[in-house]
C-alpha cells in the first residue's frame, strides 16, 4: 500500500466529518498546509528510488489536486447551507439618521434661481432697508401717487434722505431694478432679484414679511415676445412641460405695456373643465401667478439708460406662492410658513 | 376698483352674437379682467376689475366700449347700439329759462373741472320700476327710492357719479363751491358726522351750512326724502387728488369717490346729465326748471400722440402691417390724422383717455393687447454676459452648501421675521438704540429690525416646547445695523439653536467648519452677556471672527419658561464665506506607520493640551478624543513620521514628553 493512498482514505474520512467553515480550515492546515501530510510526504521523495520517484511523484501531486478541489466543494456547499440559514426580517427599519428639513422657501428660491441662471441671468440680493426713491420714485411712482397704495409700505423711524426721500422696508423686489441699471451702467442687463420684502398686513392670507423675485432684461431689441418666451420657459421649468403662460392686460406705473401673467391650470391644463365636471383646482383653466411688463421709457431713463436705444422687460412674482402653486399644497393659514412650528419644517 | 354689471343691460349698448362666457374669456385677454360670471335668473352678473388707468371701463358704457374693440378681433359681432356722447345732447333737452334758478359761485375753478346742475320739479318720489330696481340690485347696489336709483343707475350706466339734491333744503338757493377749513363740519347722508381735516372740497348754502361734501357724498340736510318737490341734479368732476385726500382721510371711501379720485371724462358730464333727466321724467315725472347750469372753463382740447412702425414693430416684436394698426386704434376712439411726414403716425387722444395716454408706449400697448398677446410668439430673450457680482455669486453658493450640509445633520431650517420686539432687545441686555425702528408698525412683536437672531430663535425653541423632544434649528439671514444718515448694513448670519447639548452644538460647528475646510480655527473665552460666562467661546480663523456660540443664561431660560437649556451659535456668514476653501490643502500618503498611543488623563483645557502636545512632540500628527469621564479625558495620539517607521519604544517617549507637560 502506497503512502498516497492511505493519506488519501484517510483525508476522504476527515472530510465527511467537516461540519463548518472552521473545520474545514483545520483539515485544509492539515493536509496542504506548510508542514502539512502532502508537504511531508514529498518530502520523503528523496528516499524513494529514482526510477519510482517520478511515477509517486506525480500521483501525490494528483492527490494535492483532487483535495484541494474537494476542499473547494466542501466549502461552496457549506456557505450555501449557511445563507440558507441565514435570516434577518427585512421589514424591520434600518439604523435612525436624522434628516432635518429646508424651508420651502429655500426650495423654491433654489429653483428659480436655477431656471433663470441657466438663460444667463444673474441671481443676488438687493437691500431690504431702502430709500423710497428706489421703491417708487424711480419706478414711476411720485409722491402721492394712488399706485403706491397698492405697495403699502413699513417705514423706518429716521431723518429722511435729501433726495431720496425716507427710509423704508422693501414693499417689493422692484426696488433692485434701478440699483442693477446703476451698477452695470449699460446694458446687457439679466437679473433675478431675489430678496425678503415687507408690507403691514397680518393675518390669514398676509404675512409681513414674505420673499419675492424679480426678473430684469434689458438689451437692444428687446421685445414682448422675448418676455413671454421667458414666462412661458419658467413655466415649463417649473410647473411642467405641459403647462403654459399666458398674460392679460393690466397696469404697473413701472411697465408700459403691463400684464398679469397666468399659468394654466395643472388639473385641467387650462380648459377649465375635466371630463365634463368644472375643474376644482382653477376657476376658469388658468391661475394667476404675478405682474409683468416692458420696462417703462421713465424708468430706464431713470436708471441712466437711453430708451431709444434699448428696451426691456421685467416681472415680480412671489416665491410662497409658485411654491404653494407648484406643489399644489394649501395652507389654511399663511402665517403657518413662517411660525417656526417645527412639525411644518421637517416636512421639507 | 372692481364694478358689476349686468349681460342684458350691456346689450342695451352693444349689438353682439357673443356669449357671456366667450366674452368673459376675450374681454379677459385683450381688456379689463372679468374675474367672475355668473348666472342669475335670466341675466349674468359680470364682476370686472377695472385698472386705476382705465376709469372709463368702470361702467356698462365702458365696457361696450371696449368690447367692440375685442370682439371682431375673434370673428365676434359687436357695433355700439348707442353712444351716449355723441347721442345725448345739451340741445336734445330743450331748456328754457326756469324760475327755479341756482345762485352759483366758484370760488377755485381748480377744484371743480367741470360744474353742471339742472332743477327739476313736480317730483314724484316712490318706488322704483322693477328694472331699475333688479339691475342696481345685480349690481350690487341697495335700491331706496326712484330718485337716489337713477342718481345710482347713471353712474353704473356710464361711469359718471351724479347726486341729487332737495332743492327747497338749499338756503337761499345758493351753491358756494369751496375748499373746507380746518375743523368744519359735515353730516352726509349715512348720518356719519364727520369733522374735515380742510382744504376738502364742499358746497355752501345760503345759511353758510356745508351742504355736499363733494365727490364722496351729500349732506343729509339736503338729502330727497319722501317729501321732496324739486331737486337739483348735479353732474361734477373734481380735482381728482383733492378727493382721493379727502376721502382717506376721513375713511369715507364710498364708490362714488373711487370714481372721482382717479379723474374722470368731462366731456362724459353732459351724457350723463342728459340721460338723467330722460329718466327722472320717466320714471319720476319730473320737469325741468331752471336754466342749464354748465360751467366748463378749460373744454378739452384734443391731444396727438405720434408713433411710428418700425418703434411699434421694435418693442412688440412682430410686423404688424400700417393698415391694421390704424384700424386697431379707430376702434378704440384714436383717429389717424394724415400727415406728412413719412415715419410717423399721429393719433388724437379721445376725451376719455387723455390721462392714460401720453407716449408712444401707451399707443404700443393699445395695438399689441388688441392684436392679442396670444397672437405673439414665444421667443427667448438672446444670451449675453452680463457682468456678475462675485461676493454675492459666493455668498449665495455658500449659504446652498450650508443650508444643505445641516438639514442632513438633522437640523430644520427656520425663516423667521427680520423684525422683533422691544422686549427681545431689552431681554438679551441690547440697547434699543443700536436696532432701526419702525415707524408705522402694526404689531409690538415688529418693532425693531433685529440684529441678532437669537430673540427668533428663543422664541423658536419656547413656541416648540412640547411638539418635539430634540430641537435643532438654523438659519442664514440677514441682519441691520443702523448708520448714521445712511442706509445700514445689512450682513448675513448663519445662526444655530439647539435644546439638546453644548457638545451637539459644538460638533455641528465643527463638521461645519471641516466641510468648508477652514482648518486652523481656535476657539477663544467668549463674552456675550446672554450666555453663561463659562459655557461659551469664540472661534477665531486666520484673525477673523467667526462668531460665538455657548449657553443661553438660566436668567433668561427662566424668564421664558424654557424647560431645557439653550444652546446657541450666532457666525459672520462673511468670515465663514472669507475663510472657506473649495478643497483642503494636499497632504502625501505616508508609507510610515502610525502608531497610536491612549492617554487619559485629567485635562482642564483641550485646547491648552493640544497645543503643547503638538509643541512638544514633532512626531505627533493627529489628537482624537475617545472619551470623557467626569474631569477624565481619554485622548488617542497619533505618532508617525515622514522619513522612517517608528518604534513603539520611541512612541511611547514622545508619550512621556506629552504626559511630562501635563504635570508640569
Amino acid at each position: 500500500m502506497s503512502d498516497s493512498d492511505t493519506i488519501r482514505s484517510a483525508f476522504l474520512s476527515e472530510l465527511n466529518k467537516i461540519t463548518s467553515l472552521s473545520d474545514l480550515e483545520n483539515v485544509k492546515i492539515r493536509y496542504l498546509g506548510r508542514k502539512g501530510e502532502i508537504n511531508t510526504f514529498l518530502s520523503k521523495l528523496k528516499n524513494i528510488q529514482p526510477n519510482e520517484r517520478k511515477k509517486v511523484g506525480l500521483k501525490v501531486n494528483e492527490l494535492k489536486k483532487e483535495i484541494k478541489k474537494r476542499l473547494e466543494e466542501r466549502k461552496v456547499s457549506l456557505l450555501l447551507r449557511q445563507e440558507k440559514e441565514l435570516k434577518i426580517d427585512v421589514t424591520l427599519p434600518g439604523f435612525k439618521y436624522p434628516r432635518g428639513g429646508l424651508h420651502p422657501v429655500t426650495i423654491a428660491i433654489e429653483e428659480v434661481a436655477k431656471i433663470f441662471e441657466k438663460i444667463g441671468f444673474i441671481h443676488l440680493s438687493y437691500p431690504e432697508v431702502e430709500w423710497e426713491y428706489y421703491a417708487f420714485e424711480s419706478l414711476n411712482m411720485p409722491d402721492g401717487h394712488p399706485a403706491r397704495d397698492d405697495f403699502e409700505t413699513f417705514f423706518i423711524d429716521s431723518k429722511p434722505h435729501p433726495k431720496l426721500g425716507q427710509m423704508l422696508l422693501t414693499p417689493h423686489t422692484s426696488s433692485g431694478q434701478n440699483r442693477e441699471m446703476k451698477r452695470l451702467k449699460k446694458p446687457p442687463i439679466r437679473m433675478i432679484n431675489i430678496a425678503r420684502c415687507y408690507r403691514p398686513n397680518w393675518d390669514v392670507t398676509h404675512v409681513p414679511m414674505f420673499y419675492q423675485f424679480e426678473g430684469l432684461c434689458v438689451d437692444e431689441r428687446i421685445n414682448l415676445t422675448h418676455l413671454k418666451g421667458t414666462l412661458d420657459y419658467f413655466v415649463k421649468e417649473f410647473f411642467g412641460a405641459k403647462r403654459e403662460a399666458r398674460v392679460r392686460p393690466f397696469h404697473f406705473q413701472f411697465t408700459e405695456p403691463s400684464f398679469e401673467v397666468d399659468v394654466s391650470c395643472g388639473a385641467c391644463f387650462g380648459k377649465g373643465t375635466v371630463s365634463g365636471e368644472k375643474c376644482r383646482v382653477c376657476k376658469s383653466g388658468w391661475l394667476e401667478l404675478g405682474g409683468a411688463g416692458m420696462v417703462h421709457p421713465f424708468v430706464l431713463k431713470e436708471g441712466d439708460i437711453d430708451p431709444k436705444k434699448y428696451s426691456g422687460f421685467a416681472f415680480g412674482w412671489g416665491v410662497e406662492r409658485v411654491f404653494m402653486m407648484k406643489e399644489d399644497f394649501k395652507l389654511d393659514d399663511l402665517r403657518t410658513m413662517y411660525s417656526g412650528d417645527v412639525r411644518f419644517l421637517e416636512q421639507f | 376698483m372692481n364694478i358689476k354689471i349686468t349681460y342684458n343691460w350691456l346689450l342695451e349698448y352693444l349689438d353682439t352674437d357673443v356669449s357671456p362666457y366667450d366674452l368673459q374669456k376675450y374681454l379677459s385677454l385683450c381688456g379689463p379682467s372679468v374675474e367672475s360670471l355668473e348666472k342669475v335668473e335670466d341675466d349674468y352678473i359680470f364682476d370686472i376689475e377695472v385698472t386705476s388707468n382705465r376709469v372709463d371701463m368702470a361702467s356698462v358704457f365702458g365696457i361696450a366700449q371696449e368690447a367692440q374693440a375685442i370682439l371682431p378681433r375673434f370673428g365676434r359681432k359687436a357695433k355700439l347700439k348707442q353712444n351716449p356722447p355723441s347721442d345725448l345732447r345739451f340741445e336734445n333737452l330743450n331748456i328754457k329759462d326756469g324760475a327755479r334758478q341756482l345762485k352759483i359761485q366758484i370760488r377755485n375753478s381748480k377744484l371743480c373741472l367741470r360744474f353742471t346742475a339742472l332743477t327739476l320739479s313736480n317730483v314724484t318720489v316712490g318706488k322704483s320700476p322693477d328694472l331699475v330696481s333688479k339691475r342696481l340690485k345685480l349690481c350690487g347696489v341697495k335700491s331706496i327710492n326712484n330718485v337716489i336709483d337713477i342718481s345710482n343707475y347713471l353712474m353704473i350706466a356710464l361711469g359718471q357719479p351724479t347726486h341729487i339734491f332737495d332743492y327747497d333744503k338749499i338756503k337761499d338757493h345758493a351753491m358756494i363751491l369751496r375748499e373746507s377749513k380746518k375743523g368744519e363740519e359735515i353730516t352726509t347722508l349715512d348720518g356719519t358726522k364727520i369733522t374735515l381735516p380742510g382744504a376738502d372740497i364742499v358746497i355752501e348754502d345760503g345759511s353758510g351750512r356745508l351742504i355736499d361734501l363733494c365727490g364722496i357724498m351729500g349732506g343729509l340736510n339736503s338729502a330727497v326724502t319722501n317729501k321732496t318737490k324739486n331737486i337739483v341734479l348735479f353732474v361734477q368732476t373734481y380735482d381728482k387728488q383733492k378727493i382721493r385726500k379727502t376721502a382717506m382721510t376721513t375713511g369715507q371711501r364710498t364708490l362714488a369717490a373711487t370714481y372721482f379720485e382717479k379723474g374722470l371724462d368731462e366731456e362724459r358730464v353732459e351724457p350723463t346729465l342728459v340721460y338723467g333727466v330722460e329718466l327722472l321724467k320717466k320714471h319720476a315725472n319730473a320737469v325741468i326748471s331752471s336754466p342749464l347750469y354748465d360751467i366748463y372753463p378749460v373744454p378739452y382740447k384734443e391731444k396727438t400722440v405720434s408713433i411710428s412702425m418700425s418703434e411699434v414693430n421694435r418693442i412688440i416684436g412682430v410686423k404688424i402691417v400700417k393698415n391694421e394698426v390704424v384700424k386697431i386704434l379707430n376702434s378704440l376712439g384714436f383717429l389717424h390724422k394724415e400727415r406728412r411726414s413719412k415715419t410717423q403716425l399721429a393719433f388724437t387722444v379721445p376725451s376719455w383717455r387723455k390721462d392714460d395716454i401720453s407716449m408712444k408706449e401707451d399707443l404700443v400697448e393699445e395695438i399689441a393687447r388688441i392684436y392679442g398677446y396670444h397672437n405673439l410668439p414665444n421667443v427667448l430673450p438672446p444670451m449675453a454676459y452680463a457682468r456678475r457680482w462675485k461676493e454675492q455669486d459666493e455668498s449665495i453658493a455658500m449659504q446652498q452648501k450650508i443650508k444643505y450640509l445641516l438639514k442632513h445633520l438633522g437640523l430644520c431650517e427656520v425663516v423667521n421675521y427680520s423684525m422683533i420686539s422691544k422686549d427681545d432687545i431689552v431681554g438679551l441686555s441690547l440697547s434699543e438704540k443700536n436696532h432701526l425702528k419702525l415707524s408705522n408698525s402694526i404689531s409690538e412683536d415688529l418693532l425693531y429690525m433685529r440684529t441678532t437672531l437669537v430673540p427668533s430663535f428663543i422664541k423658536n425653541i419656547k413656541e416648540n416646547q412640547g411638539k418635539k423632544e430634540s430641537l435643532r434649528f438654523f438659519e442664514i439671514a440677514k441682519v441691520y445695523y443702523p448708520k448714521v444718515d445712511s442706509l445700514p448694513t445689512e450682513v448675513y448670519k448663519l445662526g444655530i439653536a439647539t435644546n439638546t447639548s453644548f457638545s451637539d452644538l459644538k460638533g455641528i460647528l465643527e463638521v461645519l467648519l471641516s466641510e468648508l475646510n477652514i482648518k486652523n480655527s481656535e476657539i477663544r473665552q467668549g463674552n456675550v452677556p446672554f450666555l453663561l460666562p463659562h459655557v461659551q467661546a469664540k472661534a477665531v480663523s486666520n484673525g477673523d471672527n467667526l462668531g460665538f456660540f455657548g449657553q443661553l443664561t438660566s436668567k433668561i431660560q427662566e424668564k421664558h419658561g424654557l424647560k431645557k437649556p439653550v444652546f446657541l451659535a450666532e457666525l459672520e456668514f462673511q468670515s465663514l464665506v472669507d475663510n472657506y476653501k473649495v478643497v483642503a490643502p494636499y497632504e502625501t500618503i505616508s508609507p510610515y506607520a502610525v502608531i497610536k498611543l491612549d492617554l487619559t488623563a485629567k485635562i482642564e483645557n483641550y485646547e491648552e493640551f493640544r497645543k503643547s502636545a503638538f509643541a512638544k512632540s514633532k512626531f505627533l500628527k493627529q489628537i482624537e478624543v475617545v472619551d470623557v469621564f467626569g474631569n477624565k479625558v481619554t485622548v488617542r495620539l497619533y505618532f508617525t513620521s515622514p522619513k522612517r517607521n517608528l518604534t513603539e519604544k520611541e512612541a511611547q517617549e514622545e508619550l512621556s514628553k506629552i504626559k511630562e507637560r501635563i504635570k508640569g
